[in-house]
């Protein structure tokens, strides 16, 4: 009985190896079949219905968009929007999985998100079905982070930005003076200064929030903690494609012990409320805060990122909207994505989320973000755009992320490698073995070329 | 006559050879048809993976590429091994590991044994107290990191340091729990063993309570002490238990991860000092994509389990155990 047992087994084992060969081979070549689809677009007829995936955001955001979608369906009879929204976390994968005559017609996706599904050959270039003047009105910034290979393949209703946020009380108290506009940003070593003078008016005497609880190792370290610092300091994570030359320099490990340096002025405010409850006097932080900190009322004031030499950078970018690669109704899908960029529908949803808008003529009609309005350092961040950290000069300040495929392994090990500076490993050490790892992957990779 | 015996004989062994055909066929299906759902099972769910790994470990994969997959023979291994940066941190993750398990699994198990023994007492107001040893159970892990993160908040923020500062008179009161390399580990071991400690607690209760009271009896008769009985009476017969408890205890140990997860990953703190294996596959195979890489390291960390789980059943047989 033993030995036709163990022939059954080898039988088993043969089948199964063969079914893992199988997905195997499905796994690689799910992605070369839809790869070179940049063609397979047709106009269609202009009418009918569209499908649009798009993701679960806050119920004030689904709201509005549900509202934009009924207004763009009432102002013309021939179009019908079919709106599908998935959950944050599945996102991504739902638009990967999909198989080329599953994608959708008008699709959501992230900032940082879209090299990867133009590389995985998702996404659509808008040039002929969106409309000259909406994407001449999409401000740089938002382009820059929407643009592949120098194709357009993304219009962007909303965008996002950093800033310190202070609290005007207890910066008065210190005797410190603060810069409103980012060319009078504070140096670092002035910043050190400043951040002495604060520690003794803060009941705590910690008088700086960088908002460790968001974890620097992931997404919130790269975009928008050691994104900012890098780029002002005037490196870069990526150059030419690799990391080491480009990550691992001198540049970026000064600028980030500096960073690392004002660890013992943080508060580490695990339960969020380090600025709204008055602990600390300065708040690292993105435009999403607004709606909480504008408790304070006239004492909240915005304040440029610390300058580490080359000018006072910040990130941006955010959700955008782009066309499905194969869609069979490129016409109607554009016309949908022209009223989306409409300045209704802009301030109809960054009224929802508080976003600051990214196309030019709503950005100059906004009246938070607009001149004179409380918000308007941000929005002047956001049109003075550097594009992609290659184009970096002195006066610009808006910075967009890596546009890669690779994006993945550059945000995780950037993200990693501030977390250990900021907790005391060498920084050298730490930004090399993350260039690495990062030129490692590129390299099994091909680079992530097409 | 003859005939009518001859039928009758025909007749009567006609059913009892069908009868015996039957139960014979039945003996040869009926093992294999009963134990083919929990096969199927294992196949699914066990043998297919795992063999998908070994597969998926000899070739270079990225997740969401449309690049096929190209076979590298063992580079996934060697790298895992002669990298400098790779082998660094598999060997800290494979410590860390290592450590977690060699404190949790003796300090888990005496906790728990200690804990039952206390429960299993007939005082009153015992049931109140049993609900709270049981209570962090209860509640979802990813709740009580929260508070965890609270208690070890560096600064006076924290309430580990607070309660620090209040009882050195302020001498001891702003050191960073999570942030500090040397206290990481340990502070994720505590609230480990914090966590699920009653689980086990409740697994030994169980066992004590079916020492037989005659036993007891006689061993007091005997004037035997307290301790006398614990070590003779108590300890003997819950001994299985006792090794069942510590297998699971180190099979937990291995699959670390959400305490780690919960506590350092979502903190600014430095990974590498608190990393498992466990993280480590999730974060090489899902946040970086690269899933041949991440296929190897399960392969080893396989083998590395697959070892401990021999030896740790062949001594606990070699004592006349399970």
């Amino acid at each position: 009985m033993t030995i036709p047992k163990s022939r059954n087994g080898a039988r088993f084992l043969t089948a199964a190896a063969a079914v893992s060969i199988a997905a195997l081979a499905l796994t690689g070549c799910g992605g070369p079949g839809t790869g070179s689809t940049d063609s397979a677009i047709e106009p269609g007829s202009g009418e009918g219905t569209i499908n649009v995936w798009a993701v679960d955001g806050q119920a004030a955001e689904n709201d509005a968009l549900k509202k934009i979608i009924s207004n763009f369906e009432s102002s013309q009879g021939k179009i019908k929007v079919e709106l599908k929204l998935f959950p944050s976390d599945q996102y991504t994968k739902a638009v990967n999985s999909a198989a080329p005559g599953d994608l959708p017609d008008v699709l959501d996706f992230d900032g940082p998100t879209l090299a990867s599904f133009v590389y995985n050959g998702k996404m659509a270039p808008l040039k002929g079905s969106v409309s000259d003047a909406t994407l001449s009105n999409q401000t740089d910034s938002i382009t820059s982070q929407n643009t592949v290979d120098d194709a357009v393949y993304g219009v962007g209703m909303m965008n996002a930005g950093l800033a310190l946020w202070g609290s005007k009380k207890l910066l008065d108290s210190a005797g410190v003076a603060y810069p409103t506009t980012p060319e009078k940003a504070w140096t670092a070593d002035e910043f050190t200064g400043v951040l002495d003078k604060l520690a003794a008016v803060v009941p705590g005497g910690k008088p700086l929030d960088l908002s460790e609880q968001y974890g620097f190792a992931g997404e919130w370290g790269t975009c928008c903690s050691a994104g900012p610092v890098i780029w002002s300091g005037g490196g870069t994570m990526l150059k030419d494609n690799k990391a080491s030359g480009a990550l691992d320099s001198d540049a970026n490990v000064k600028s980030l012990t500096k960073f690392a340096s004002w660890k013992k002025y943080t508060d580490p405010n695990a339960d969020g409320l380090a600025f709204p409850s008055g602990r600390v006097a300065l708040s690292w932080v993105g435009h999403w805060t607004y709606p909480t900190y504008k408790a304070l009322g006239s004492d909240l004031v915005s304040i440029p990122l610390p300058d580490f030499g080359k000018g006072t950078k910040t990130a941006s970018g955010t959700f955008a909207w782009g066309m499905g690669a194969t869609t069979k109704n490129s016409a109607a899908a554009g016309k949908f994505l022209d009223f989306l960029m409409s300045d209704e529908s802009v301030r109809t949803y960054t009224a929802a989320n508080g976003a600051p808008p990214a196309t030019k003529t709503a950005l100059a009609a906004s009246d938070l973000y607009g001149p004179g309005k409380q918000l308007q350092l941000l929005g002047d961040q956001l049109s003075k755009a550097c594009g992609a950290e290659d184009q970096i000069s002195d006066t610009c300040v808006s910075v967009t992320r890596p546009v890669t495929a690779g994006y993945p392994i550059v945000t995780d090990q950037v993200g990693k490698a501030e977390a250990a500076i900021y907790a005391g490993k060498d920084a050298k050490e730490a930004l090399s073995a993350a260039a690495r790892a990062i030129d490692q992957n590129f390299a099994d990779n091909d680079g992530y070329k097409k | 006559m003859t005939t009518t015996k001859t039928q009758q004989i025909q007749t009567s062994t006609k059913p009892l050879r069908r009868r015996r055909t039957a139960s014979l066929s039945g003996q040869q299906f009926a093992g294999p048809l009963f134990a083919s759902p929990a096969l199927l099972g294992l196949a699914i769910f066990l043998v297919a993976p795992f063999v998908l790994a070994l597969v998926l470990s000899f070739y270079r994969v990225q997740l969401n590429s449309p690049r096929p997959a190209r076979f590298v023979g063992f580079e996934q291994y060697a790298r895992l091994f002669t990298d400098p940066d790779m082998s660094a941190a598999f060997g800290q993750a494979l410590l860390n590991n290592f450590t977690f398990a060699l404190i949790v699994v003796p300090v888990q198990t005496v906790l728990a044994l200690a804990l039952a023994v206390l429960v299993n007492r007939k005082l009153r107001g015992m049931v109140i107290f049993r609900t709270f040893i049981f209570m962090p159970l209860v509640f979802p892990l990813a709740l009580t990191a929260v508070i965890w993160r609270l208690i070890y908040s560096r600064g006076d923020e924290g309430l580990l340091n607070a309660i620090l500062g209040l009882f050195s008179g302020g001498a001891l009161s702003s050191h960073d729990w999570l942030g500090d390399p040397a206290t990481a580990m340990g502070s994720i071991i505590v609230m480990s063993i914090w966590q699920s400690v009653s689980f086990q607690m409740i697994i030994v209760l169980a066992a004590l309570q079916s020492v037989p009271t005659e036993l007891y009896e006689a061993a007091s008769l005997d004037r035997a002490s307290k301790w006398a009985q614990f070590l003779n009476v108590t300890v003997p017969g819950i001994r299985n238990t006792l090794i069942f408890v510590a297998l699971i205890t180190t099979i937990f140990s291995f699959r670390l991860f959400d305490q780690v997860y919960l506590l350092s990953r979502s903190g600014s703190v430095d990974r590498g000092s608190t990393e498992t294996v466990m993280t480590q596959i999730i974060n090489t195979g899902f946040d970086n994509n690269n899933v041949g890489q991440a296929a190897a390291m399960t392969v080893i960390f396989m083998l590395i389990i697959t070892v401990i789980a021999i030896i740790q059943r062949a001594a606990a047989r070699q004592r006349g155990g399970v």
